[in-house]
């Protein structure tokens, strides 16, 4: 069973020192994902979502506890052992988009993919363009696309270097409610031919009920899930 | 290969370009300057060395070994020889001790004979520029000589022995400056007569040349290799050993070309350092998103890395072909204009050049990236998180490390360097503080002023540091092209300002007392303007109130090492002062026998003379003890006849002196120094007006290469505007949409823009014009010598002409700020 397991976070801590003293901003955050399951983590602003995210994902480091990723003791490596798990097993969907404005569609999709040092990707991120519909869109600067188009673009990214695991960050924070739902589509729809397992983070509910699993967030602690 | 696609991609989204462009300013600044500066160097040496006829001379009193010459031939070195002696040369009755050259075929190996059939020829026209040396049998002879000896060309002239015929006057030679060529008039001839005329005997006094010609290594090592063997009566002979006063001047020249230079490079790396930060600005979110895929910092230092160092290779290369360019436009512009062709550079000034790139980018640009790769990935999903970039003073502790670097790189001399360095930190601390103070006197004048003004202010103040970098920057360009416009101008025309139009430009030497008279008389009846003349005795100074002349006291001045010129007066002349002690009309001897002396003041000084010291001078072997009665300033370049020691009137009676003066002649009546000669035969004629010219012409070209280089300075002033500007575009973007979605008018954005940067050009011109007048009154009076002179019209441009040229490129980079619609703007910047 253990080795089902995707993600796991045993007893996560994450405190912060600010002018006022100690902010503990996680405290004794336990879960488990296992492969191919798709779960939100809910919570209001300020509950540490966020927070979350990034240290399951390796891109952060708890204050105590641990956190294994794919069998990974993420906790236990330094930041370049953490590069290396990241590499072969995770992509990322921002709220923000996180397109490069220097770069065309295709190649913000390619530059994942050359950094991983994969062959032909130049034709798995058009082909992962015109899975999302954008194929028409290639050669297209993120300042000429729409946000819904920027976010397709982001989550071809995504999946173009096939992770195990998708971490995606309020995907439909900054996109009006219609184009939102078709993101929302889009992405479930991707997630369930890859075989992905999908975390991500949302306030939205619409998009966590299309998750199998929700955690809610609150004060750094889980109170359901 | 990826880091060079990222570069391009890095490229086409413009944020390398600016970088690419400052550090192509840098190498083309470096490289104009160097190149240029080499060649010309070496083209003077060359012209130098047409002085000496060759680039290195052995000279001896017997020929030199046959077996050298072999060695020479081997190692591709041109070689030739000369034989010089004085001897009697006839025509008919009349005779003259010439001084007389014999040269093998091939001579000179540097520089030529200018030649004539007209007998001091002036007239370009008029005269040719020889091919080679005279034919067997044929003399070509200085143009004073067929006066002297009621010569004609094609007349015959023997010279021992044999008789030649006269084909040519020389007007200009190569090595005219040879000892046996003071005083007797030069006779050229073929080395295949010199046994005919059986002159050279055992025992003659003859000087042999053997001249050496090639390019600079293959020369230099021979040199090294050929001097332990010379004996005594040889000597090696280069322009460095014979003209220490040009060495001196190349050196001074190229020191300065290079401070122009490093200031140049310095502007340009302070925009490669801008322009590295914006870089670095904008690649924080890249790196957070590299690192979220899973690339390690070690792997994104790398690709970073590689691409500045291909950026780096490409922006040299460019700059290469800019400094090429520049170079070769001074170069042809030199050739038009005075007709001076520039030898070609060596392979060192391009790799020192290119190598200067790399060092920019060391210095300037990777410090503000050095940060990057460790940007943490947590930074994709926090924007808020700080990330530790470089510290400024490390910034500029690392811009000083590379002039200091590259001024070592291009002169080799740590102390001048460090100097520089010392020199650059108090100009850029003076700078910064007048900057400061200004910038707080404006706002306080401005306090009531419109909202244009208010506005304009206030983003002057909010970008206090870029301010400051700017106003610097622009004032140290602005400075040194106004200093430089004035000095270039003083040296050549101040100097000729100070020389009268009439200004001696003969002198007349060697004059018999019985002459004298008449000689004064021919001149006063032709009218022309000339000194008094000055009687002359040759000695030399020996002793010092009894001591022999020290060491020290020989190194001081060149007096000590050989004869001077005496001469004795009653009438100071007008350039003439006494600074210490009395003039003979109220001087008293101390002692009967004893006669006084004024001396120069400058040499007094370096030789620690004090008035009543005791003089011993040595006249041809007879001794002359001489009191100092006054020190004397005076001015050399007064093209008057002029002496370290004045004795007083009668004092020199017994040692047969010969008369000196110098006139002005103008060219029209050049040929009175033919009547001059027939009449006074054994008078010697100096012609300064050739030397005026080619000094002239020597200054011009240096000052004009200067003068393009501070312009490219300049531009890198230019860049570093644009740099800051693009480094703040943002926020000047997100205001001036946010104050237009307020409704603010476009003219007040336009205005405010213009108002900022041409405040900022206008400070910028004031501290300039500040700065350049302090450095103007300092060369005055130290260097230069001439009398200081504000320069009133500066005070106009300067401020003017800044307040202009960066109020129009401020408005020209702001336009993308001012121009999209405020929307547009509201949405980008979000």
């Amino acid at each position: 069973m253990t080795s089902n397991v995707m993600v796991e976070a045993r007893s996560v801590g994450k405190t912060v020192t600010t002018f006022e003293g100690a902010l503990t901003i996680l405290n004794q955050v336990s879960l488990r994902v296992t492969a191919g399951e798709s779960v939100a983590i809910v919570g209001a602003s300020g509950s540490g979502k966020s927070t979350l995210l990034g240290i399951l994902a390796g891109l952060d480091l708890p204050t105590s506890g641990e956190v294994i990723l794919n069998g990974h003791i993420l906790t236990a490596l330094d930041e370049e052992g953490r590069a290396k798990v990241r590499a072969e097993n995770i992509g990322f969907i921002f709220q923000s988009f996180q397109l490069l404005p220097g770069l065309t569609a295709v190649e913000n999709v390619v530059l994942p993919l050359e950094l991983h040092g994969i062959k032909n990707s130049r034709k798995l991120a058009t082909d992962f363009l015109g899975r999302v519909g954008l194929e028409k869109r290639l050669h297209h600067y993120p300042q000429q696309l729409s946000g819904g188009e920027q976010q397709r673009v982001a989550i071809a990214r995504a999946f173009a270097s096939q992770p195990r695991i998708l971490f995606a960050d309020e995907p439909t924070g900054n996109l009006d409610s219609a184009t939102g739902a078709r993101i929302i589509d889009l992405l479930f729809e991707l997630n369930r031919e890859q075989g992905t397992t999908l975390i991500l983070i949302t306030h939205e509910d619409r998009l966590a009920a299309r998750c199998e699993r929700r955690i809610e967030l609150a004060s750094g602690e889980i109170v359901s899930a | 290969m990826l880091a060079l696609r990222l570069l391009w991609r890095n490229w086409r989204s413009g944020e390398v370009k600016l970088l690419a462009a400052a550090l192509m300013l840098a190498v083309a600044v470096v490289s104009g300057i160097a190149v240029f500066t080499e060649r010309l160097e070496r083209t003077l040496v060359q012209e130098s060395n047409m002085l000496l006829g060759a680039d290195l001379i052995v000279r001896g009193s017997q020929p030199h070994n046959p077996e050298w010459s072999a060695q020479a031939a081997e190692q591709g070195i041109e070689q030739t020889t000369a034989v010089l002696f004085s001897s009697m040369v006839y025509a008919g009755d009349h005779m003259h001790l010439a001084s007389v050259k014999a040269v093998a075929e091939g001579y000179p190996l540097r520089g030529q004979f200018d030649i004539s059939t007209v007998p001091f020829a002036s007239r370009p026209d008029q005269i040719i520029r020889a091919s080679g040396i005279p034919a067997p049998g044929e003399v070509w002879v200085d143009s004073r000589l067929l006066p002297l000896l009621h010569l004609e060309l094609g007349e015959s002239l023997a010279v021992g022995d044999y008789e030649l015929k006269v084909t040519q006057v020389i007007i200009r030679e190569p090595d005219s400056a040879s000892p046996f060529s003071f005083m007797g008039a030069r006779v050229l001839m073929n080395m295949a007569d010199l046994e005919r005329t059986q002159v050279v005997q055992p025992g003659s006094r003859v000087q042999y040349q053997w001249l050496l010609a090639a390019d600079n290594t293959a020369l230099t090592a021979f040199a090294a290799w050929l001097e332990p063997q010379l004996s005594k009566h040889e000597r090696l002979v280069d322009v460095e050993s014979d003209q220490r006063g040009l060495g001196r001047t190349l050196e001074t020249g190229r020191n300065f070309l290079l401070l122009a230079a490093v200031i140049g490079v310095l502007l340009a790396g302070v925009a490669i350092a801008l322009a590295a930060r914006q870089f670095s600005s904008h690649h924080v979110d890249q790196v957070a998103l590299m690192k979220s895929f899973g690339v390690g910092a070690q792997r994104i230092r790398q690709l970073y890395l590689t691409q500045l160092l291909l950026l780096a290779v490409l922006a040299s290369a460019a700059g290469l072909l800019v400094g090429e360019l520049i170079q070769r436009i001074v170069a042809e512009s030199l050739r038009e204009v005075y007709q001076i062709v520039l030898g070609s550079a060596s392979f060192y000034p391009y790799v020192i050049s290119f190598a200067s790139g790399l060092v920019c980018l060391i210095f300037f640009a990777l410090p503000a990236l050095w940060f990057l790769p460790g940007v943490p990935p947590l930074k994709i999903l926090r924007r808020e998180l700080k990330v530790n970039a470089a510290q400024l003073w490390l910034q500029i502790a690392l811009a000083f490390a590379a002039v200091l670097l590259l001024i070592v790189l291009f002169s080799q001399n740590l102390s001048l360097a460090l100097s520089v360095i010392a020199a650059i930190s108090g100009v850029l601390l003076i700078t910064a503080g007048l900057a400061l103070g200004l910038l707080q006197l404006t706002r306080r004048i401005t306090t009531n002023a419109g909202s244009i003004w208010r506005l304009a202010l206030a983003n002057l103040q909010r970008r206090r540091e870029q301010t400051l970098v700017q106003i610097v920057v622009f004032a140290t360009a602005i400075m040194l092209l106004l200093t430089l416009t004035i000095v270039r101008t003083s040296l050549i025309d101040e100097w000729q300002l100070q020389l009268p139009d009439d200004a001696p430009n003969h002198f007349l030497v060697n004059i018999p007392p019985h002459d004298v008279e008449a000689v004064q008389q021919m001149l006063d009846e032709k009218q022309l303007e000339r000194e008094q003349l000055y009687p002359m005795v040759r000695g030399r100074l020996t002793a010092i109130n009894g001591s022999e002349i020290t060491d020290e006291q020989r190194a001081a001045s060149g007096v000590f090492n050989r004869e001077a010129n005496l001469t004795w007066t009653d009438v100071l002349g007008d350039d003439n002062r006494i600074v210490a002690g009395q003039w003979w009309n109220s001087w008293q001897r101390k002692e009967e026998g004893i006669p006084g002396v004024s001396v120069e003041a400058e040499l007094a000084q370096e030789a620690g003379l004090v008035i009543g010291d005791r003089l011993t001078f040595s006249l041809g072997g007879l001794i002359l003890e001489a009191e100092i009665a006054s020190f004397r300033s005076l001015d050399w370049r007064s093209m008057k006849p002029n002496f370290f020691f004045i004795f007083e009137p009668g004092a020199l009676d017994n040692y047969s002196p010969t008369y000196i003066t110098s006139l002005y002649l103008p060219l029209e009546q050049k040929s009175f120094i033919n009547d001059l000669l027939r009449r006074y035969p054994t008078m010697l004629v100096i012609e300064l007006d050739r030397i005026i010219d080619q000094i002239r012409t020597i200054v011009t070209q240096v000052s004009n290469g200067v003068l393009l280089v501070l312009w490219l300075t300049l531009a890198g002033g230019c860049l570093v505007l644009i740099a800051a500007v693009t480094s703040s575009i943002d926020s000047r973007k997100q205001e001036s949409g946010l104050l237009r979605a307020l409704g603010s008018p476009r003219r007040l954005m336009i205005g405010s823009v213009w108002v900022e940067f041409s405040l900022l050009g206008g400070l910028s011109g004031i501290i300039a014009v500040i700065g350049a007048e302090i450095l103007l009154v300092s060369l005055q009076y130290w260097v230069l010598e001439t009398p200081i002179r504000p320069h009133y019209l500066f005070w106009l441009i300067g401020p003017l002409a800044g307040a202009l040229l960066v109020g129009a490129l401020g408005a020209f980079s702001c336009r993308s700020v001012v121009n999209t619609p405020p929307a547009v703007v509201l949405r980008e910047a979000s």
